[in-house]
C-alpha cells in the first residue's frame, strides 16, 4: 500500500461518519453530497449507518443515565 | 408430452399472449400485475370501509344498536388487517410494479414469475381473512395488533388470521426481493443510484425494512401458533412465558411497519410537488439521507407503543427520546417539499391537491404522534380516540391520500386518458372535508378519556361521535366518486396528451409514450 491510497483511507472514513451523520439530521449539501457519491461505495455507507444506528443508540442511553442520576 | 411441449414453445418467441381471464392468471408483465395489485387494493378497500362504516354506525349513538360487542370486536381488529395488509400495503406494491420499472429504464421487473406468484397469494390470504367471519366463533376479535390472551384464546377465526399473515408476509417478502433487484440491476444506463427519482428510492429503503421486519411478523405469529396448538407457553405467564414479549416483538415489526406505508407516499409526493411546481425537488439529497436515516432509526423506537405496559424510568426516557428525534429527518422532509413549492409556478389539479392536502394533514397527524410520545402524556392517552385520531392522520390523509395523487398522476401514462378534472378537485375537497369531520374530532374524544375498540360509551362523548359517524359515512360515499371516475377514466376519458403535465422530467413521461405500451424499455433509454 503506497502513500496515496493509505490517504483515501483515510479520507473515506471521515468522509463516511460525515456523510452518516448528515444523513441522521437529513441535511447534506450537493456538492459535499457528489463528493460522497464518487468516493463513496454503497457497502461504506451501510456499515457506517449500522455503526452510526449503535452510536445513537448508545448517545440516547448515556443522556438517559444522565437524566436519572 | 415432448411433442407437446415443442408446440408451445414454437409460440412462446410470437407475441402471444391468453386472452381472457387467463391473460391475468399466468401474466408476467409488470404492468398486468401492478393493475392487478391496484384492483386487489382497492377492493380490499371498499371492504375495509364497510367495516369502517360498521363500527361508525354502531357508534353513533351511545347504547348498542346494531352490532353486538362481539361482531363489534371482530369488525375493529379486521378492518385494521385488511387496511393495514390488504389495502395500503398491496396498492404501494402495484405502484411499484407499475413505476418502478419505467422510471429507472428496465423492461420488466427482474423476477417475473415470483411477481405473478406474489400477487396471487393475496387472494388466498383474503379469502381466509374475510371468510374467517363465517365460521364458528367468528373472525378474529382481538385487535389488529392480535395481543395475546385474546388472541391465544379465540377460535378457528384466529387460526386463519395467522395463516393469512403468514402468506401476505410470504407474499411482501418475495415483492420486495423483486423490487430490490429490479432496483439495483436492471437500471438504464446513466442511472446512478444518486440519479434516481425519490420514488424509486423510497422503495429500495422500504423493500429494505421490509425485508427485515416481515420475517419477524412471520415469527411472532408462529410463536402464537405453537402456544394456541402445540403446549408452548411463550406469552403465557402460567407456563414461564410472558404476554409482554409479544408487544416486544410485535413492535419490533410493527412501528418499522408504520414507515412501511408511509415512505413510498413520500416518495410518490416527492415526484408530484416538483411536477407541480415546475421546479425540482429542493434538497433531493437530503430527502435520501433522511429516508434512509428514518428506516434506521425506526428500529429503536417500537416500545413507545407499550409505555403502559410497565417498563423502567430507563426504558420509558430511552424510547421517548429516541421517537421524538425521529420526528428530525420526518420534519426536514416536509422542510423540502415545503422549498419545492416556494416560487415555484405552481398550478393544483387534482394530483397537487392530493399532495398538498397530504403535507398539511400529515404535520398535523405527526405533531399528534410527537405528543403520544411523551411519556406522561401518552399514558393518560394511551388505548384512547387520541391515538386512533393519530393514526388516521398519517395513515389516512397520508399514505391514503398519496396513493390518491398518485393515482390522479400517473393514470393517464397507464391508460392513455384523462380523468375527469372537476370531479377529481370534488373527490379532493369532499375527502378533505370528511376526513376532517370524521377524525379531528377524535382528538378532544380521545383526551375526553373516551377509550378505543369499544361498542358503547357513556353519554358525554354522544355529540362529538355523532359528528364522527356523519363525517366517516360522507368519506366513504366519497370514494365510491373516486371508483367512478377512475371507471369513467378507464372507458371513456378524453384522450390524454402525450405529456399531460409539462413540468414532469422523469423517464416514464419523457422517453415512452402514453400510455405506455404493453411492452417498454425493451432496449434501454440513455440517461444523461
Ligand atoms: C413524527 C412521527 C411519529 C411519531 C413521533 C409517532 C408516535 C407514535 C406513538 C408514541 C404511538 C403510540 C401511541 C399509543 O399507543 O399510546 C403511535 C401510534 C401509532 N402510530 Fe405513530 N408516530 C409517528 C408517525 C407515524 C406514521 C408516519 C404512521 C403511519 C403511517 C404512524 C402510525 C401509527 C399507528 C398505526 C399507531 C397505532 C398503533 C395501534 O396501537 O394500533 N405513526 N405513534
Ligand atoms: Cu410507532
Amino acid at each position: 500500500m503506497d502513500k496515496i491510497a493509505e490517504k483515501e483511507v483515510n479520507v473515506s472514513i471521515w468522509q463516511i461518519a460525515k456523510a452518516v451523520f448528515a444523513a441522521f439530521i437529513g441535511i447534506r449539501k450537493k456538492s459535499d453530497l457528489e463528493n460522497d457519491a464518487a468516493i463513496l461505495k454503497p457497502i461504506h455507507v451501510v456499515v457506517g449507518g449500522i455503526i452510526g444506528g449503535l452510536l445513537f443508540v448508545l448517545g440516547v442511553v448515556l443522556l438517559v443515565k444522565l437524566v436519572l442520576s | 408430452m415432448a411433442a407437446v411441449h415443442g408446440d408451445t414453445h414454437g409460440h412462446e418467441h410470437d407475441d402471444h399472449h391468453p386472452s381472457g381471464i387467463m391473460r391475468w392468471v399466468t401474466t408476467t408483465n409488470h404492468k398486468d400485475i401492478g393493475t392487478m395489485y391496484l384492483w386487489f387494493s382497492f377492493t380490499m378497500f371498499l371492504v375495509g370501509g364497510f367495516l369502517a362504516m360498521g363500527i361508525r354506525a354502531e357508534l353513533y349513538q351511545p347504547g348498542i344498536q346494531i352490532l353486538e360487542p362481539e361482531l363489534f370486536n371482530q369488525f375493529t381488529t379486521l378492518h385494521g388487517l385488511i387496511m393495514v395488509f390488504g389495502a395500503i400495503m398491496p396498492a404501494f406494491v402495484g405502484f411499484a410494479n407499475w413505476q418502478v420499472p419505467l422510471m429507472i429504464g428496465a423492461p420488466d421487473m427482474a423476477f417475473a414469475r415470483m411477481n405473478n406468484w406474489s400477487f396471487w397469494l393475496l387472494p388466498v390470504a383474503a379469502t381466509l381473512l374475510i371468510g374467517s367471519f363465517f365460521v364458528p366463533g367468528g373472525a378474529a376479535a382481538g385487535g389488529w395488533t392480535f395481543y395475546p390472551p385474546l388472541s391465544t384464546q379465540g377460535g378457528l377465526g384466529v387460526d386463519m388470521m395467522i395463516f393469512s399473515v403468514h402468506i401476505l408476509g410470504a407474499s411482501s417478502i418475495m415483492g420486495s426481493i423483486n423490487i430490490i433487484t429490479t432496483i439495483l440491476n436492471m437500471r438504464a444506463p446513466g442511472m446512478t443510484l444518486m440519479k434516481m427519482p425519490m420514488f424509486v428510492w423510497t422503495w429500495l429503503i422500504t423493500a429494505y425494512l421490509l425485508v427485515l421486519v416481515m420475517p419477524v411478523l412471520a415469527g411472532v405469529v408462529t410463536m402464537l401458533l405453537t402456544d394456541r396448538h402445540f403446549g408452548t407457553s411463550f406469552f403465557n405467564a402460567a407456563g414461564g412465558g410472558d404476554p409482554v414479549l409479544f408487544q416486544h416483538i410485535f413492535w419490533f415489526f410493527g412501528h418499522p411497519e408504520v414507515y412501511i406505508m408511509i415512505l413510498p407516499a413520500f416518495g410518490i409526493v416527492s415526484e408530484i410537488i416538483p411536477t407541480f411546481s415546475r421546479k425540482p425537488l429542493f434538497g433531493y439529497s437530503s430527502m435520501v439521507y433522511a429516508t434512509a436515516s428514518i428506516a434506521i432509526l425506526s428500529c429503536v423506537v417500537w416500545a413507545h407503543h407499550m409505555f403502559t405496559a410497565g417498563m423502567p424510568a430507563v426504558g420509558q426516557l430511552f424510547f421517548m427520546y429516541a421517537t421524538m428525534l425521529i420526528a428530525v429527518p420526518t420534519a426536514v422532509k416536509v422542510f423540502n417539499w415545503t422549498a419545492t413549492m416556494w416560487r415555484g409556478s405552481m398550478t393544483f389539479e387534482t394530483p397537487m391537491l392530493f399532495s398538498v392536502g397530504f403535507i398539511f394533514l400529515f404535520v398535523i397527524g405527526g405533531f399528534s404522534g410527537v405528543i403520544c410520545a411523551i411519556v406522561p402524556i401518552d399514558i393518560q392517552v394511551q388505548d384512547t380516540y387520541y391515538v386512533i385520531a393519530h393514526f388516521h392522520y398519517v395513515l389516512v390523509s397520508g399514505a391514503l391520500f398519496a396513493l390518491f395523487a398518485g393515482a390522479y398522476y400517473w393514470i393517464p401514462k397507464w391508460t392513455g386518458r384523462m380523468y375527469n378534472e372537476t370531479l377529481g378537485k370534488w373527490h379532493f375537497w369532499l375527502s378533505m372535508f370528511f376526513f376532517n369531520l370524521t377524525f379531528f374530532v377524535q382528538h378532544f374524544l380521545g383526551l375526553a378519556g373516551m377509550p378505543r375498540r369499544v361498542p358503547d360509551y357513556n353519554l358525554q362523548f354522544a355529540d362529538f361521535n355523532m359528528i364522527s359517524s356523519l363525517g366517516a359515512f360522507g368519506f366513504g360515499l366519497t370514494q365510491l366518486l373516486f371508483l367512478y371516475i377512475m371507471i369513467n377514466c378507464i372507458r371513456s376519458g378524453e384522450k390524454a396528451p402525450q405529456l399531460p403535465w409539462e413540468g414532469a422530467k422523469t423517464l416514464e413521461w419523457t422517453h415512452l409514450p402514453t400510455p405506455a405500451p404493453y411492452h417498454s424499455f425493451e432496449k434501454p433509454p440513455v440517461v444523461n
